[in-house]
């Protein structure tokens, strides 16, 4: 083969396939990967430093604005570390509506996430605009029980801020029944689609082993094979009283990470018609009434992880005995499945860059923090 | 592989249905695509459609929001009385996550004691993250979150909104957000009684409603001549003004007296006295008065607070500390109330004087108020954290 001069060249920071401000030092040998650093830290903006400023409840709306695509999962997540670490119980009901915003951030994630990995592989909009139609219905939703869109600041300490509106749950049931015909749809559109097996198959392989070293987690570990999902290895809040599978891929390649994702929405879309017929047997309200909203846990720290749509989200906190905690630590998926990119991407040529990145599904807002 | 309540499944990669012909896959697509298109004709579908649209031609159209939603905090008064609900109990400055809420509470002119109402209250909507907190604290359910969401302006001074602006009557929180209102609405206007029975003179009235206020002074005179006492002082008469822009005539206003003031600087000679101070510049100050009240107050908590919880004596340098806060917020707060004041005795001094006064002095003072005003709060804050500890 032909050796021909290398050449460094920068994707990114300001670039609309690289999903914010994240640069890729890439370095080509003609259109072959040599080699790829991600650079990232544009977006910092200090999270954790402001989050042991503040006290525990002025945290709540910074989680939003971590993976500002799932601002519930963030939430659940923290509420459930100082939950922990002062001794809060919930009530199940609070649980039950707690899984269910979950699993519709889960769905409406996917949604959006499967739409843009399409952008990126050069099918303009046309995926990102259907997924954003079943979204916009999710964000409705949201945005009657919690008042807003994506910046939903919905769970407190001991549950959620405010019951479900009278009009949620029909709302939701119509939701449900368009749903199923959503994800169909999506698969015919795009499963067999030629171009979109060219772009995906065999591109961005993360073997198994290699996924494991890098300790990622969600769609992209399961993409690889590894049958892992917090949901199931550590069931937390009500989600060891749902039947759900765990879908994998074999060969951890763009379009396993695809199907995985495809097929978790199905499982959530699952877990919701669960949580609709158990909702209203479910004891207690939608908050814990001794749970006191400006807590003082005693001294000590914990660890709280969820499976958010991206991966294992974990809250690290340590309280000193204050109002305020004393260490506060976010271990963010997007920010770990980021890392094994220059893997990922070693070999392939320069235009699957953007697809693999695509795959991995990241926000900025979470990787900088 | 079989896992508690549910299987690992492997997705199916390679089973294609049915491969027919090259290209198969696209057209299916392409069918997908057509179905859309067809459907985008129907408008307003119900959730359970996945074709069809429910997209709505803004700003003709407006979205029917939900009563939860929230967006930028505002006050409530009472129409009825004229009576604001805000006591000024600082609750919703205490829980803001990015702070930016800040308000003085009123006194009594004739006793100077502290009267369950605010004097100033101020939002600084550029900074507020819409998490709703402070309406959720409140226990006199005085805050309340707005609909309203089209807030932009050319012009980020404005966003720095006092009370005037932020006031908005019951009735109007009723009409967007009805079951919310009325689950509270018996408990608040209780509590409003009680605390209109402490309100002396018109303190805590809605500035705006001047027939209220005027009605309320003349109650309160008839009642002052019925029985032999002191008649109220007469507060500043109010502004009836509930814009929540400046209007077009404010607008210029503002710019020439802008432009008059920078002219008077370059050429420093005889201008008609540019009579208003710049608003933004009274507003600065204004703010910065506020916080440095806010300043003082906590930085005279924060040691007596400390003291008995703390075994040790504090230190003698967080008692340096502290004082120091109090007397440089005083000082600021003391140049800030000033600083507009300080035109109107200038324009009896010579045209040219008057002008150079009102834009030099406004500016430098306005900037130092603002200085001494953050640093005494962070004096305080860190004076407060060392006594914690």
């Amino acid at each position: 083969m032909l050796k021909t001069e290398e050449l460094q060249i920068n994707i990114g920071p300001q670039h609309p396939s690289t999903h914010g401000v994240f640069r890729m030092l890439v370095t080509v040998d003609g259109e072959t990967i040599t080699d790829l650093k991600p650079v990232f830290g544009y977006l910092h903006r200090n999270h954790e430093q402001i989050a042991e400023q503040n006290t525990y409840l002025q945290n709540m709306p910074y989680t939003d604005r971590l993976d500002y695509f799932n601002s519930m999962a963030n939430n659940h997540a923290y509420a459930m570390a100082v939950e922990r670490l002062a001794g809060i119980e919930v009530p199940e009901r609070a649980e039950y509506i707690r899984v269910l915003m979950v699993e519709l951030t889960r769905i409406l994630n996917h949604a959006g996430a499967l739409g843009f990995l399409i952008n990126d592989m050069g099918m303009w909009q046309t995926q990102l605009a259907f997924g954003m139609r079943e979204r916009e219905k999710i964000l409705d939703l949201f945005e009657s029980a919690s008042g807003a869109r994506l910046m939903c600041n919905y769970f407190r300490f001991g549950g959620v801020a405010r019951d479900l509106p009278p009009d949620f749950l029909p709302r939701l049931k119509d939701l449900l029944i368009a749903l199923p015909s959503f994800v169909d749809e999506l698969e015919r559109l795009l499963r067999e689609n030629e171009i979109l097996l060219q772009r995906s198959e065999g591109i961005g392989v993360l073997p198994r082993e290699l996924a494991l070293a890098y300790s990622v987690t969600g769609p992209v570990l399961r993409g690889s094979g590894v049958p892992y999902d917090v949901r199931k290895a550590e069931p937390y809040s009500v989600y060891d009283r749902f039947d759900f599978d765990v879908p994998v891929g074999t060969v951890g390649d763009v379009y396993d990470r695809f199907l995985v994702r495809v097929e978790e929405m199905r499982q959530s879309k699952r877990i919701i018609e669960q949580i609709l017929e158990q909702l209203p047997d479910a004891s207690g309200g939608h908050i814990n009434p001794k749970a006191r909203q400006n807590v003082r846990p005693p001294v000590g720290d914990t660890y709280a992880r969820v499976e958010s749509p991206k991966g294992e989200l974990g809250f690290y906190l340590v309280s000193d005995g204050s109002g305020k905690p004393y260490r506060y630590k976010v271990r963010a998926p997007s920010f770990i499945n980021l890392t094994p990119l220059g893997d990922m991407c070693r070999g392939y040529k320069v235009a699957d860059v953007v697809v693999i990145l695509g795959s991995i599904d990241i926000v900025m807002g979470e990787v900088d923090r | 592989m079989q896992i508690q309540r549910g299987s690992v499944i492997e997705v199916a990669r390679g089973k294609r249905t049915v491969r027919r012909i090259p290209g198969q896959g696209l057209l299916d697509g392409m069918a997908v695509v057509w179905k859309h298109w067809q459907g985008s004709f129907r408008k307003n579908v119900s959730f359970s459609e996945i074709h069809g649209t429910f997209t709505m031609e803004y700003p003709e159209e407006y979205p029917k929001l939900p009563e939860a939603y929230r967006n930028m905090p505002i006050l409530l008064y009472d129409e009825e009385t004229g009576h604001e609900l805000c006591t000024s109990c600082f609750q919703c400055e205490r829980i803001c996550p990015p702070q930016v809420i800040h308000m003085t509470q009123a006194k009594d002119p004739a006793t100077g004691k502290a009267v369950p109402a605010v004097a100033e209250f101020v939002i600084e909507y550029d900074a507020c993250m819409s998490c709703g907190f402070c309406a959720e604290v409140c226990p006199f359910d005085a805050i309340k979150m707005d609909h309203d969401f089209e807030l932009s302006t050319a012009d980020h001074q404005g966003l720095t909104v006092f009370k005037e602006q932020l006031n908005r009557p019951i009735s109007y929180y009723e009409r967007i957000a009805p079951t919310m209102w009325t689950e509270v609405r018996d408990g608040a206007l209780k509590k409003l009684q009680g605390n209109i029975k402490r309100r002396p003179d018109v303190i805590g009235m809605a500035p705006n409603l001047a027939e209220k206020i005027a009605a309320r002074r003349r109650e309160l005179a008839a009642a002052a001549a019925a029985a032999p006492a002191t008649p109220p002082p007469a507060a500043p008469a109010a502004p009836p003004t509930e814009a929540r822009k400046l209007t077009p005539e404010e607008k210029a206003a503002k710019l020439a007296a802008i432009k008059a003031a920078n002219a008077a600087k370059q050429a420093g000679e005889t201008l008609p006295a540019a009579a208003p101070a710049p608003p933004a510049d009274e507003k600065a100050a204004r703010l910065a008065a506020i916080r440095a009240n806010n300043a003082a107050r906590q930085a005279g908590e924060a040691p007596a607070a400390a003291a008995p919880a703390e075994p040790t004596p504090a230190t003698p340098a967080d008692e340096k500390a502290a004082r120091l806060a109090a007397i440089r917020a005083n000082n600021a707060a003391r140049q800030a109330g000033e600083a507009p004041a300080a035109a109107a005795p200038a324009a009896a001094a010579p045209p040219a004087t008057a002008a150079e006064a009102a834009a030099e002095a406004a500016p430098v003072d306005e900037k130092a108020a603002r200085l001494a005003a953050i640093r005494a709060k962070n004096a305080a804050r860190k004076a407060a954290e060392q006594q914690g500890e």
